[in-house]
């Protein structure tokens, strides 16, 4: 199965691959040079971009992978059955370069093992550690139908399929995990983050804006993939997508107005400050604005809109992650006078593994059976 | 030097040539001034409005009381060099009476002395060294058969300015340590006691230096006023500042070096005497920039390797153990401190680039998809007939 | 973890979304709350204080040994100096890193003349770990690379463990440990007390060299009685001072100044080994006023208690659903 219509060696490929190689070599270069040289992280900032980014928007991002599947396999809900090996895909992707990052991200890379053998259950580290390793090798057991498709080994193929609804929910469970606990690992900061984005409900928040960037990132990959892999839509999936988007945005818009008035109050939001901003910045565009599209059956019926709506969520959500992870500790940074820009070699090592997972999706779906049941 | 001789030539031709005559050479003569005036903190030029002065008026008269005191302060008066002694008093000033330096003795000192009052009166400077008895009637101190209290209160009426010099009489000394069975007293407060308001200049040391001493004196024949002095009666220009300051020890202070014991590493590498108890944290004088004796640096104690013992300083010197370490009561923290928390206001430049960098990108990318998202339509049937 | 039937129903509840604002009591957590029986700490007095940074040297000096806090086993010669100055005259740290453990700092105001006033002053104030009776480093680290011990209460580090996450720096809400960001393999470097040198039977280096007492080392128990005494001196009148420890027979005599009524370290974040009295405000002093007396551990605590009631709700909710929808043929939504 080769999907003749994907041609591999255009313009984009070969940019991408020369983003990848530039990443190899930052990556080198951090390896051996180690932190300091390579990232402008410092003492008051010892998470930058790649933690914000590539850790906290990566998971978010793969939320896809248990939403779809818990769909298909836990709800049974067949429709969505076509979409579900792009979603495990793109999850599998999203967590293998989270992993990678953090590989990157800790000073002891070769050590990266320890928290498996070492447990120490107080810390969400350790928590969150443990599910990226268990729900990576999840993946890999969802994603394994496509490759044992691929190479005809058909008593495999028919084993796993046979087992995935336990892995699935398995999956689902650890995902639920992973995505609430990346939020409890702010929990310990009351001191440092700002009140608009600490606090308690922090893992739930987590959980369910991933579930909401899940759905519109699914849409996303679908509308794009079928525009660029030119195969049908499965416009149904797609509306389907949207309206559960609407609840779920309805639900956590609920969530964060109610966190906000219990917190630091709503004015909060409308100092004017810096936080202040991109506080709104965040909701305006990730949560508001798709919720009133959404809710107008116009636009959420058609292709275009949804779109427009499932970009504006993705950006809306990440950059929930990226103000939680470091925007939300600039005001406490600033008043210690210290400053992060991240590095070229960070941007750089960052958009190595965006370009990584591009490439690996259109690889997958060039010599993987991607969409089945969709026609070319 | 072309400056100095310009205002040397300021100086007019007859003064000139008085000097001269007095063996006083023009170039050593203004040099002294200059030195004089940079001492007190005094522009350089003021060194020819000094030179002047001391040219073109009468020597001031200067009489000089000892009380009790070991003539310290006027051995150290011995060892200055520019000018020498002999040049002080026989140029400079008209020592007309001192216990020491008198050529007579007994009745005829005495007689002089009340002479030169007599002439002098409300002109002569009035030098005080050594701490006044007060307990009996001051019987503890006589000189001619009057007790040093009853001299002090004659001879500080009838004078335009007292300098009480030395730790004994600038606040008591070492007469006044516990138990002080002669209830020896400072200069000044005897005479606050007594009701004189004749202004009273305090030059404590043990021994004090001479320049601090020869400074005051020429800046009162200068501009006939006295300079400016701290609460403690001590003159700014050379008792503004704590030894701490401007020790040439300073660096191992803010480093944290320091001696533990006489002789040991620390003290033989020449490190902070802070905890073998350097009284300089509390002390104010300018040891470590005057120096002693015109020898060069170190010449002080620090300089030696012995603590500063505190002997300008009222209640530290002859009061406190000479070895528990001092009570800094004036550090101004120097800059090499950082500030604990900044508490600045905002946000760093950087994470503000980064915030809108990241800002303009969200703004930009959900602008164009909401252009392009929603102003077509078409394809959107087109996928649904399809 | 033995939970009732009451706890059990309230996290399922909670794990299920349901109780999104159960502040429930976390139950069975295994960090101290209290303070160990044999707690050793630290009381520093900046009324004190006179900034000759003789602890700072001294603190680089002993922990550059075996076994010191800032020696690996590849370094314990050279004690790594910090030089500001192309002179390199003198070891100049401008904040702790992972080359300094301890540094004095200076908080000024106006004229910055009267020392120990909030207004035209300045205090100095030492800063370095407060070994915290329950450390947020010690619950954030994933590998337990940083642990308190039980008995003396000192919280140190095993290098062979940590991984680099610098979750620690980040949970630490005194900015304690610090990262050794320059090197290739990189260490995270924090004051551990002189815990080699109280194996020794000597006590940290800070309070030893401490010229004027105020650091002083001892027993907690005694530092708190110490500390809530000194409170209660009148100002002006003298005191002698115990210098190096606690119990020493070698004392200061001082005349007390004004403190601020408040011993910092009694309660902040549940309380910390290393006690603080000074004349100016603590917030001043590089103490976040957003630190509360919270015990840190326990917000997270909070979620990972749910964890197991978490998973059985999905398992058996999961399977329940799958059981009930297996059936349901494709599209019947529509």
């Amino acid at each position: 199965m080769n999907n003749k219509e994907i041609k591999m060696m255009t313009p984009m490929t070969i940019f991408l691959i020369a983003v990848m190689a530039a990443g190899g070599v930052v990556a080198i270069y951090r390896l051996i040079f180690g932190l300091g040289a390579s990232t402008n992280l410092n003492d008051i900032w010892p998470w930058g971009f790649w933690i914000g980014f590539d850790v906290l928007g990566g998971v978010a991002m793969a939320a896809g992978g248990f939403v779809i599947a818990g769909t298909v396999y836990i709800l049974n809900w067949k429709k969505y059955k076509p979409i579900v090996r792009p979603a495990i895909l793109n999850a599998f992707f999203g967590y293998a370069l989270a992993a990678t990052s953090i590989f990157f991200d800790i000073g002891q890379s070769f050590r990266i093992w320890h928290p498996m053998v070492m447990w120490q259950v107080n810390s969400i580290m350790f928590i969150v550690a443990i599910h990226v390793v268990l729900y990576t090798t999840t993946l890999a057991v969802e994603a394994s139908p496509m490759i044992l498709e691929k190479l005809r080994m058909t008593g495999a193929y028919r084993f796993v399929n046979k087992i995935m609804a336990p892995i699935v929910l398995f999956g689902v469970l650890l995902s639920t995990l992973h995505q609430s606990s990346l939020g409890a690992v702010y929990l310990i900061i009351p001191s440092k983050l700002s009140p608009l984005w600490y606090s308690s409900r922090l893992p739930y928040l987590f959980l369910v804006s991933a579930v909401m960037l899940a759905l519109s990132m699914v849409s996303f990959e679908t509308i794009l993939s079928s525009r660029i892999f030119r195969h049908k839509v499965p416009f149904d999936v797609i509306t389907g997508l949207a309206k559960g988007s609407l609840v779920v945005a309805a639900l956590y818009f609920v969530l964060k107005v109610w966190d906000l008035a219990s917190g630091p109050g709503i004015g909060a939001a409308f100092t004017g400050g810096f936080s202040a901003n991109m506080y709104l910045l965040e909701m305006v565009v990730g949560v508001v604005m798709p919720l009133i599209l959404l809710s107008m059956a116009k636009f959420r019926t058609a292709l275009n809109s949804i779109f427009a709506v499932n970009i504006l969520v993705i950006v809306g959500i990440v950059l929930n992650r990226l103000n939680v992870g470091i925007f939300g500790l600039a005001e406490y940074a600033g008043r210690l006078g210290a400053d992060y820009f991240p590095s070229l070699m960070e941007l750089i090592l960052t958009a190595a593994m965006i370009a990584f997972a591009f490439f690996g999706f259109k690889v997958s779906a060039k010599y993987l059976n991607l969409f089945p049941g969709t026609e070319h | 030097m072309k400056d100095v001789l310009k205002d040397f030539r300021d100086v007019s031709g007859e003064h000139l040539d008085r000097l001269t005559a007095k063996g006083v050479s023009r170039r050593n003569f203004l040099k002294f001034c200059t030195g004089m005036a940079i001492a007190m903190g005094l522009p350089a030029g003021m060194g020819s409005q000094i030179a002047e002065a001391v040219a073109t008026q009468k020597r001031p008269p200067v009489l000089w009381l000892s009380a009790q005191e070991c003539t310290g302060c006027t051995e150290s008066l011995l060892r200055a060099n520019h000018p020498t002694l002999e040049k002080l008093i026989l140029e400079l000033i008209s020592l007309e009476y001192h216990e020491t330096l008198l050529v007579g003795s007994g009745k005829q000192a005495e007689e002089w002395r009340e002479k030169s009052m007599r002439e002098n009166k409300g002109k002569y400077i009035l030098v005080v060294d050594g701490s006044i008895p007060v307990k009996d009637n001051g019987i503890y101190c006589k000189i001619g058969g009057k007790t040093a209290m009853s001299l002090l209160v004659e001879m500080a009426a009838d004078a335009a300015a007292v300098i009480a010099i030395g730790s004994c009489s600038s606040w008591g000394g070492v007469p006044s340590a516990d138990p002080n069975p002669t209830g020896a007293s400072p200069a000044h407060e005897v005479l606050k006691n007594k009701g004189i308001k004749t202004p009273v200049v305090n030059i404590p040391g043990c021994p004090p230096n001479p320049y601090n001493f020869l400074s005051t004196v020429l800046y009162f024949v200068t501009f006939k006023k006295l300079p400016e002095l701290d609460e403690k009666s001590r003159p700014k220009f050379a008792y503004g500042r704590i030894i701490h300051e401007n020790c040439e020890r300073r660096p191992h202070f803010d480093a944290g070096r320091f001696a533990l014991q006489f002789g040991d590493e620390g003290h033989r590498k020449g490190y902070c005497l802070y905890k073998l108890g350097c009284k300089g944290p509390e002390t104010f004088a300018n040891c470590p920039v005057q120096l002693f004796n015109d020898v060069g640096s170190g010449a002080w104690p620090v300089g030696t390797g012995h603590p500063c013992f505190g002997c300008t300083e009222k209640g530290v010197g002859f009061t406190v153990p000479l070895h528990s370490p001092a009570r800094p009561k004036y550090i101004t923290p120097p800059s090499l401190f950082t500030e604990v928390f900044p508490g600045k206001e905002g946000v760093s430049p950087g994470t503000k680039a980064m915030a809108a960098g990241v800002a303009g990108a969200a703004i930009g990318a959900a602008g164009a998809a909401l252009v392009s998202g929603l102003g077509k339509k078409d394809d959107v049937t087109k996928d649904k007939g399809e | 973890m033995s939970m009732n039937r009451r706890d059990f129903l309230k996290t399922a509840a909670a794990g299920g979304g349901m109780l999104l604002a159960s502040q429930a009591v976390p139950v069975g957590a295994a960090m101290p709350k209290e303070l160990p029986p044999e707690a050793i700490g630290m009381l520093y007095d900046a009324t004190l204080c006179i900034g000759c940074k003789s602890c700072m040297v001294n603190c680089k000096k002993y922990n550059s040994v075996s076994r010191g806090a800032l020696s690996s086993e590849q370094n314990i010669a050279t004690p790594p100096y910090e030089f500001s100055t192309p002179e390199k005259i003198w070891d100049d740290p401008h904040d702790l890193s992972g080359k300094t453990l301890n540094i004095i700092k200076v908080v000024k105001n106006g004229t910055a003349v009267n020392k120990d006033a909030a207004e035209n002053g300045y205090s100095f104030v030492k800063q370095h770990c407060l070994h915290c009776i329950t450390p947020a480093c010690v619950s954030a680290c994933p590998v337990a690379a940083l642990q308190k011990d039980p008995k003396n209460g000192v919280v140190f580090y095993l290098e062979n463990r940590c991984i680099g996450c610098r979750y620690c720096q980040l949970a630490c809400p005194f900015r304690i440990p610090k990262y050794e960001f320059e090197k290739a393999s990189p260490q995270v470097r924090k004051c551990q007390l002189c815990h080699h040198r109280y194996e020794e039977g000597k006590f940290s280096a800070c309070c030893e060299f401490c010229p004027t007492g105020a650091s002083i080392f001892g027993k907690v128990v005694d530092l708190r009685s110490e500390a809530q005494k000194r409170l209660t001196l009148k100002p002006g009148s003298e005191y002698d001072f115990p210098v190096q420890t606690v119990g020493s027979k070698e004392k200061s005599r001082r005349i007390v100044s004004k403190y601020i009524n408040h011993v910092y370290g009694m309660k902040e974040a549940g309380g910390t080994q290393y006690l603080l009295l000074a004349g100016v405000p603590f917030e001043l002093l590089g103490f976040d006023k957003n630190i509360s007396e919270q015990v840190l551990n326990d917000l997270t605590w909070t979620y990972i208690s749910k964890i197991p009631a978490v998973i059985a709700t999905i398992l058996i909710g999961g399977a329940a659903t799958w059981a009930i929808t297996k059936g349901r043929h494709k599209d019947k939504e529509e």
